[in-house]
């Protein structure tokens, strides 16, 4: 029999050398993407995903069309490459089709859809390369493209997963953990601490579940503190662009009225 | 009263033979006319014999003239609105078809609202048109918008039987407390009563009389009636 | 494919209204589920199960095949559902409308992915044959919270299925005809119910919401549990967000509704088991 790795050894490593509550390096890369609107490039350790948001504009088909509101428009494709082995995932996939789905129900009560009757908002998920917390990283990384697209939100969505192995509670998993423990993915939105999307498949006691949910709001704050950094380093380097041309070089400071606030 | 089902033989004979619904006329063999019946149900007639018809059941709605119906206003095309009231095509209703209204002044309708409305013109080859007023004496005669409330699906027969004033049901809620009802042919009923729990107490009763749903009878109604919390 | 038709302003008005009050338009309390109605057939394995007017038929048959060569000792559990127009004026045949790819993605996840059944218990000759048990769902008419009903047609199905029993002598295998020797259940790791809550802004979360329910809710959250407490999925796709402790509030809600449920489906299981003569020559 081949050996078993072990998901979390006594002296409190995980298989990845990470502790149990330790996060993988998240990194954001929110450079414009070809003529897209906002788009966005997540990495959660070695998951990779890249998102681009088309809108709000014209509904290809009428009778789609809500009267009232925006429709969100969600398409996911995976690449072949992105997992150890090879494998052409059809856009039918039921598994693909319901990870779209939950994306576009996650974000349909945030983004303020009332604002544009009769549009559409296209969003293309692009999975790049899969180590686990897939669903998570997808999520994120829309939040993220929709923010560069100035669509307007009532919050960032912050997703992460977690998982039991035996009593003891883990956060953001590899494909590896994943495919082992009884895991769940919990995304939040930071400034109300509120909610939106939890998803779990697999066996676990409800006592279990508490810990880990209530474990996994929490993350979701920390993962939220990542992702302001990379927007406000973002949006500082445009409001500098948007200065250095109209001005012509002199800075002038009493001009500037951008607040950076850190309380937000 | 007897009970027919489709293609039999309904001894309909007079000099001014009217057929209503459910009724064909044909030619015999030997040129004698023949009235067969078309759908299931209980053969009728007038007391002279001069109008036959089939009282049946059904839950789908045609669009037949004179009709007072209660539809759902699902959008607009130029000055009309496209008005759904359960026929095979969404029905016109002119945006100046309201008493008092005028092309400055018209009625502020919104996707979703409820109208009680008239079928003007219901011919098998066009939309079905409604209007909410009299044409003759531009007056709106109860129709309109329908605001608050709540709407009903139920049977058509069930809601012949609402709109029979000899029928018990009605009578029996508003002697427990003051309700307002707006009656469509077509299968849908718009009441309306003070308090939520009445409402609701409407809603299931219409649902347990309906035939299709059981069909209560009067004292069954009345036990299930004092059962609800009002 | 045409959008389904919205609710009417006054409906939309009513129901919220009604809600706030805590009440419901079929006179229930809020977390007061319809109780569902299990009917078996002439053959094992045959149950429909009614809630309210959502019906849902669910039938189990099993044969033996080879199994495919990366699970030798394994048996093979299919589910297949099918959403048709019969069930309500919205769905049209052919193509899965997103009502249908939650239904199944649900009755895979709660039926298959749970493990309820011990598919280990289904190997009859490693590497040659095991046994490839297909569940088949219909949704005969929806009124409301198709999925609760379509998973707990489901579950019972496979309680109640019996399979023939299977002698082996070495290489050699034996099927006996019901008739010969008595069929066996299936092995059942654990049962697991589903219960879906609709949530609607300023009112409390109702248990198996009606259609009309489900069209005005601002978000659905799904639970499948066994009576041992054990959750097996939860399923909150977006809708409004909810504060953690009211997830939690409702996963107790849920456990409680559980062994209700499974006290129910046992005596009904019994009552049915009863009924039936089983011949023994």
């Amino acid at each position: 029999m081949s050996s078993r790795i072990e998901i979390l050894n006594d002296g409190g490593y995980r298989s990845d050398g990470r502790k149990q509550y330790e996060l993988r390096d998240i990194t954001i890369d929110l450079t414009q993407q070809g003529t897209a609107d906002g788009s966005a490039q997540l990495t959660h350790g070695l998951t990779q995903v890249l998102v681009t948001v088309f809108g709000p504009r014209e509904a290809k088909m009428r009778s789609q069309t809500l009267h009232d509101r925006a429709v969100l428009n969600v398409e996911m494709s995976v690449a072949p490459f992105s997992t150890g082995e090879r494998r052409k995932r059809s856009r039918a996939d039921r598994r693909i089709l319901e990870m779209a789905a939950m994306i576009a129900s996650t974000f349909e009560p945030v983004v303020q859809t009332n604002l544009y009757p009769r549009s559409q908002i296209d969003i293309y998920v692009h999975v790049l390369q899969q180590d686990g917390s897939l669903l998570p990283a997808c999520i994120n990384a829309t939040t993220l493209a929709l923010v560069t697209a100035g669509v307007p939100l009532l919050d960032f969505v912050c997703a992460v997963t977690g998982g039991v192995h035996s009593t003891s509670p883990l956060l953001d998993l590899t494909t590896l953990e994943e495919n082992d423990v009884p895991h769940m993915t919990v995304a939040v939105m930071p400034r109300t601490r509120k909610v939106t999307l939890v998803t779990m498949e697999t066996r676990l006691h409800v006592e279990r579940f508490r810990e880990l949910f209530e474990l996994a709001c929490e993350a979701g704050q920390t993962i939220h503190r990542e992702m302001k950094y990379a927007v406000k380093d973002r949006t500082v380097a445009l409001v500098n662009a948007m200065d250095a041309g109209s001005k012509g070089g002199a800075a002038d400071d009493h001009d500037r009225d951008v607040v950076m606030d850190d309380r937000i | 009263m007897s009970s027919v089902l489709p293609g039999e033989l309904v001894p309909a004979q007079h000099v001014n033979l009217k057929l209503g619904p459910g009724l064909l006329r044909q030619s015999s063999l030997n040129g004698q006319p023949l009235v067969i019946s078309t759908r299931a149900g209980e053969v009728h007639h007038t007391t002279n014999r001069s109008r036959w018809w089939i009282e049946g059941n059904s839950r789908r709605y045609v669009p037949a003239p004179q009709e007072s119906v209660v539809g759902v206003v699902v959008g607009r095309s130029g000055e009309n609105w496209k008005v759904d009231i359960g026929s095979s095509h969404t029905a016109t209703l002119d945006g100046l078809a309201f008493e008092g209204a005028t092309k400055r002044n018209r009625p502020n309708l919104k996707v979703g609202s409820l109208l009680f409305a008239r079928v003007s013109l219901a011919h098998k080859d066009m939309e079905p048109e409604l209007e909410c007023f009299d044409a003759q004496t531009r007056k709106a005669e109860g129709h309109g918008e329908l605001k608050g409330g709540f709407l009903v699906q139920c049977s058509l027969k069930m809601c012949r039987m609402l709109l029979d004033p000899n029928h018990f049901l009605f009578p029996l809620l508003g002697s427990r407390f003051p309700l307002e009802s707006a009656i469509g042919m077509n299968g849908r009923v718009w009441i309306s009563a003070k308090d939520p729990r009445q409402v609701i107490a409407i809603a299931r009763c219409i649902e347990a009389v309906d035939p299709d749903g059981g069909g209560m009878d009067e004292a069954a109604a009345k036990k299930f009636f004092s059962t609800l919390d009002v | 494919m045409p959008r389904p038709p919205s609710p009417s302003i006054p409906e939309k008005e009513f129901v919220y209204g009604a809600l706030k009050q805590s009440l419901r338009l079929d006179g229930r309390a809020m977390l007061e589920m319809r109780t569902p109605t299990l009917s078996f057939g002439p053959e094992l394995g045959w149950v429909e199960c009614a809630m309210g007017k959502t019906r849902v038929l669910a039938q189990v048959d099993g044969k033996m095949v080879k199994p495919p060569p990366e699970r030798p000792l394994e048996g093979i559990i299919s589910i297949h559902s099918e959403l048709s127009p019969m069930a309500s004026n919205e769905y049209e045949p052919g193509r899965p409308t997103e009502e249908e790819v939650a239904l199944t993605r649900m009755l895979d996840k709660v039926l298959r992915r749970s493990d309820a059944v011990d598919k280990e218990s289904l190997c009859v000759l490693a590497g040659q044959r095991v046994w490839h048990i297909r569940l088949t769902i219909h949704v005969l008419s929806d009124a409301g919270n198709m999925v609760d009903c379509a998973c707990l047609a489901g579950i019972v199905a496979l309680k109640h299925f019996r399979r023939p029993e299977v002698e082996v002598e070495g290489d050699e295998i034996t099927v006996h005809h019901p008739s010969e020797r008595a069929p066996v259940p299936l092995s059942m790791h654990h049962t697991p119910f589903c219960f879906t809550f609709a949530f609607f802004p300023d009112a409390p979360p109702l248990v198996d919401p009606a259609r009309l329910e489900e069209t005005l809710s601002a978000g659905l959250l799904s639970v499948a549990l066994n009576a041992q407490k054990e959750l097996c999925v939860v399923q909150k796709a977006g809708g409004s967000p909810l504060p953690a402790e009211e997830v939690l509030a409702i996963m107790d809600i849920a456990v409680a509704k559980a062994r209700e449920l499974d006290r129910l489906v046992e005596a009904r299981l019994q009552e049915d088991w009863k009924g039936r003569v089983v011949e023994v020559r």
